[in-house]
């Protein structure tokens, strides 16, 4: 880069003394009415955004290809088991090349962005927007377009799936128990994810489970097996939950 | 960013054996597919690759392969053959002086550093330092050093009472890494313009006219032009005059005479002239855009894009006497025959402003009459009416 700043003090200050926010939140929100009734709808998973690495010493984020390539495969199996359980057809989206590229990169950005407010405007409660304020008002959406992309035109909802994940370091181990001591709250790793389902024919955010401090190592198999059952936590339409054992028999029974 | 150790070592023995003939500094040397092995290295490729992906399916992307070429065109002939074929090049429609490189090889080209840099060598002076940052492998650099940087930070901040001063100088040495590698990658860009076609002075006029747009701005938003020899210790560059002064003496030095290439620059950015240029009036810096104007002029001559941005420029300031000055511009750009509808329109909105109520209107319906079906042709229509 030839002027631009990379990075800025504060970020870095920021990036060290960071203390763990308390998350006195909401996870799940619903659109007030909605029912999803088993074997219905066609679903389609867009490309889930999976990032995982290791948190420094400092506290910064340091990706780890290996990880990622493991728990990308691993939350696919996971996914492809938990569908079962989830009443509908679940299939991957085929991504288009050339010029509906571009329109997907843009609405990925948009859940993303859509996502993120409900976060931080419906489920933190005390930062509640005046219209989101009383118990029936789930009303968010991506703009009735979104049927429009390429591919999703005889699909009922698309499915949104993120998840991050920064291991705490040895090191980063080392200072929390250190700072314990000192009496200063030091948080060692970052584990949020999100899944959200967008009604294809409005345009509509139906259902979304966001957590910022998930479970579940994605490394392995029996950890990515427990984040996509958080992932996917009161997932309309979703039968009552029944023991993972038992899912595969349900399957083969069809 | 292909430089085993091996390698570079190798190029070091070769260098010193040739040095009676050539006593320029050897390039690293080029390895083809290079893929990282480490795991902070395949980390960062990693996410160099999704933020590509990105850049890909970028609206700002500027898709025109003729422009796409030209400037592939430039790198190549500055970093050579085989290296530019490792680099993919984007174009991205950003009105502002930057280049970057990512680890995995991305080249990104603002189009605002198209806009000023004023001939190929130039061009290629940009490219030849974005691309030594790559071939140095500065982002794994810059990465490790910022992590021990708040490694040490954070023990300090729990273990020692009062640490403010060590992680003061902690920053302050992750910056001055920071400055030390654009220093370094200054230098390689250098060996790549000294071997090339281009002259190499052109590394240093690069940075006077940074450095000239800089202090037009400051003045035009009455503040004061400043250029520092020494960079303050949250730089992440050097300063601007140091670049100038260290490049100028490299290539006094290097003494590179050289025949003058056929220069292309004007020609390729011909098509897309008018709308970096619109993008940069939309800046709203005056001064800085009325100096990149006459520095673009001092090359090419007042043309008519340049003649039609400068309208634009006076037009939208819009003092009575930068209306005057508008019309006048509109007026000379339509004067030499090629103007577009827009200077009719800009003539027409100066001279309404100005009280010259029936000319204005004229300019007005010439603009309607030459582009009907303009997406502001009703809203026009009404200042007719």
């Amino acid at each position: 880069m030839i002027i631009l700043c990379r990075a800025t003090l504060v970020a870095l200050m920021l990036a060290v003394t960071a203390i763990a926010p308390a998350y006195a939140q909401e996870k799940t929100g619903l659109k007030p009415g909605f029912v999803l009734a088993p074997g219905t709808a066609r679903i389609v998973l867009m490309r889930p955004s999976i990032r995982v690495g290791a948190q420094s010493t400092g506290g910064m984020y340091e990706p780890n290809a290996d990880w990622t390539d493991q728990a990308k495969e691993n939350i696919a199996t996971a996914l492809a088991k938990a569908q079962t359980g989830l009443g509908n057809s679940v299939v991957g989206y085929v991504e288009p090349v050339g010029a509906g590229s571009a329109k997907v990169a843009e609405y990925q950005e948009l859940f993303g962005a859509v996502a993120s407010s409900v976060i931080e405007y419906q489920f933190f409660k005390g930062n509640r927007l005046p219209t989101k304020k009383r118990k029936d008002q789930f009303e968010w959406g991506l703009g009735p377009d979104v049927r429009t992309l390429p591919g999703l035109d005889k699909a009922d909802y698309a499915l949104f799936i993120t998840t991050e994940d920064h291991f705490g370091s040895t090191g980063r181990k080392m200072l929390q128990v250190f700072a314990a001591m000192a009496r200063v709250p030091i948080t060692a790793g970052v584990h949020k994810g999100f899944a959200g389902l967008v009604d294809l024919r409005t345009g509509e955010l139906v259902w979304l489970n966001a957590d910022m401090q998930m479970g579940g190592d994605v490394r392995d198999a029996e950890g990515a097996d427990k984040r996509v059952r958080q992932l996917l936590e009161g997932f309309p339409g979703k039968p009552i939950e029944a023991p993972i054992a038992a899912a595969p028999a349900i399957a083969s029974a069809h | 960013m292909r430089i085993p150790v091996v390698g570079l070592l190798l190029a070091t023995a070769i260098g010193t054996s040739a040095v009676a003939a050539d006593k320029r500094p050897p390039l690293p040397t080029y390895m083809q597919a290079y893929t990282p092995t480490t795991v902070d290295e395949r980390g960062i490729w990693m996410e160099a690759d999704e933020r590509e992906r990105v850049q890909r399916d970028s609206r700002s992307l500027v898709k025109d392969p003729a422009l796409n070429a030209y400037v592939r065109g430039v790198l190549c002939r500055t970093v050579g053959e085989d290296r530019c074929r490792s680099v993919r090049l984007y174009i991205d429609e950003v009105p502002a002086f930057n280049a970057y490189m990512t680890p995995n090889g991305a080249m990104v080209v603002w189009t605002g550093l198209l806009l000023r840099v004023r001939s190929e060598a130039e061009l290629g002076a940009i490219l030849g330092h974005e691309f030594g940052h790559f071939e140095l492998r500065h982002s794994l650099k810059d990465f490790k050093s910022h992590r021990t940087g708040t490694d040490v930070m954070a023990w300090a901040s729990i273990l020692i009472r009062n640490s403010a001063n060590i992680q003061y100088s902690v920053v302050g040495q992750m910056y001055a890494f920071s400055r030390d590698q654009e220093r370094e990658a200054d230098m390689t860009g250098f060996q790549y313009l000294a071997r090339s076609q281009y002259p190499s002075s052109a590394a240093a006029d690069v940075w006077e006219h940074v450095m000239g747009e800089a202090d037009a701005t400051a003045i035009g938003r009455r503040g004061r032009a400043q250029h520092k020899y020494v960079a303050g210790v949250f730089a992440t560059h050097p300063t601007d005059l140091a670049r100038a002064t260290y490049l100028r003496a490299a290539s006094i030095e290097a003494h590179d005479v050289k025949r003058a290439v056929v220069d292309t620059h004007q020609a390729a950015m011909a098509k897309w002239l008018p709308v970096f240029l619109n993008d940069q009036i939309k800046l709203n810096d005056f001064g800085g855009s009325e100096y990149l104007l006459a520095n673009l002029a001092d090359g090419t001559g007042w043309s008519t894009p340049l003649l039609c941005a400068r309208g634009d420029l006076y037009r939208e300031r819009g003092n009575p006497r930068d209306l005057v000055s508008a019309a006048q511009f509109y007026q000379e750009a339509i004067g030499k025959g090629d103007a577009p509808p827009e200077a009719y329109r800009g003539l027409g909105l100066a001279l309404l402003r100005s009280q010259q109520v029936a000319e204005g209107q004229a300019a007005l319906a010439t603009y309607l009459r030459l582009k009907p079906a303009a997406t502001d042709a009703t809203l026009i229509a009404t200042l007719i009416s």
